[in-house]
């Protein structure tokens, strides 16, 4: 099934609560099944680096933006072109650490969490953290190691929710780490 | 029950009309003598008329997901005026039958209104040795407000019922049915909720500020 003609032009129309709900169904599910709050989290972030590392495929076929020169460049890739694209929602970049190897993206609405209301014996997920997976795979597949986690959660009370991301080192080009190993085209650094 | 007054106007003299009238006052009751005689007295309302006194959520099985009613009423008096006006909703869902099954809601309307009646002793006691001077002892039953009932119907089954204190200006049509859109709308988002297990009882705080919001304001 070729695909290549979708690839340039904009990405088919989807119900925004159907999506929502799938997610929903998603984490009361793992929740059932896992029945610990830690446990559910890492199950997230494993998925969503699983989701990420195919993802970043998509997104530099459709964006074909270049090689970002430094990690400012990216946070504002990340911003402005791979949410929107996305999610539909433009976060700001803020929050700048003094060695400019951290930042904060401000959401202002998350289209996850639409009609959720975390019940109290939940009160320690994080329940976008599918996000911080996928955002993880996806640098890593450009050789980029960073760690990423929700600050603040509109579902905990917060008035927005902020994703922290840090950067830990560039990668040697090599196959991911993931659960699953596939042979990729690697980039040169 | 409401007894009529035996004597001409005026029933008191001025001394102890003025008296009744400022114990009445403190009750929260207004007063108001009427030239037929009757006299009724009004739950003196110092809050916008356009409120709901109760409002509840059923099921389609019949039990409720949601009551709520202003505090300072007897709840389980709203608690069984709800159920008795399911009696109603039934019945005019049966009575629809095949004829408006293209409708999408069903919007009931006013289900019905009564007169509730409530005794208050220690006004009693006083009123009648007013009373006493002119005539003998009568009971006074005070009208305390009316209530009108309104219902609403989703195609799954799922009751609305809103129970407004009518004493003052009656509530236009369209301001019920927006309430009920209103109602609807956040009913759906709690059910989109992938927390809540549909038959649970609701307790999303979205829910509650919207139904606050509808609610008369207790003063």
């Amino acid at each position: 099934m070729s695909r290549q003609s979708n690839r340039t032009t904009d990405s088919k129309k989807m119900n925004a609560e159907l999506f929502t709900l799938t997610y929903g169904a998603l984490v009361t599910q793992l929740c059932k099944d896992y029945e610990n709050d830690e446990e559910v989290n890492k199950q997230l972030d494993k998925m969503g680096y699983n989701i990420g590392v195919r993802l970043i495929e998509d997104f530099l076929a459709r964006s074909s933006v270049g090689r970002c020169q430094d990690f400012r460049e990216t946070a504002d890739v990340i911003a402005k072109v791979a949410f929107k694209m996305y999610l539909g929602i433009t976060p700001s970049v803020t929050n700048w650490s003094p060695a400019g190897d951290e930042f904060s993206l401000i959401l202002e609405s998350n289209p996850l969490v639409d009609f959720v209301e975390l019940p109290d014996n939940h009160s320690s997920l994080v329940y976008s953290n599918l996000l911080c997976g996928v955002l993880r795979g996806a640098l890593e597949m450009v050789q980029m190691a960073v760690e990423v986690k929700f600050s603040q959660d509109t579902l905990r009370g917060d008035n927005v929710t902020e994703i922290r991301m840090k950067f830990i080192k560039r990668m040697e080009e090599n196959l991911p780490a993931g659960d699953e190993v596939h042979s990729r085209i690697c980039v040169p650094c | 029950m409401l007894t009529r007054l035996k004597t001409q106007v005026p029933l008191f003299s001025m001394n102890s009309y003025t008296k009744l009238r400022e114990k009445l006052k403190l009750s929260g009751l207004s007063f108001a003598s009427t030239h037929s005689h009757v006299i009724r007295l009004g739950r003196h309302s110092r809050h916008n008329s356009k409120m709901a006194v109760c409002i509840a959520v059923i099921a389609k099985e019949n039990y409720p997901l949601f009551i709520r009613s202003v505090p300072i009423q007897n709840e389980l008096k709203f608690h069984y005026t709800v159920h008795t006006s399911l009696d109603v909703v039934e019945e005019k869902i049966s009575a629809v039958g095949k004829a408006m099954a293209d409708q999408r809601e069903l919007y009931l309307g006013l289900l019905y209104p009564t007169e509730d009646y409530k005794v208050y002793p220690h006004l009693i006691k006083w009123y009648v040795t007013c009373l006493h001077q002119f005539f003998s002892y009568q009971i006074v039953c005070i009208l305390l407000y009316r209530h009108t009932r309104y219902g609403y119907v989703t195609n799954s089954k799922v009751k609305f019922v809103i129970v407004v204190d009518s004493s003052n200006t009656s509530l236009r049509d369209n301001e019920i049915r927006s309430m009920f859109r209103k109602l609807h709308n956040s009913f759906t988002d709690v059910m989109c909720n992938p927390f809540y297990n549909p038959g649970d009882t609701i307790q999303s705080k979205a829910f509650d500020s919207i139904v606050s919001a509808m609610m008369v304001q207790a003063s």
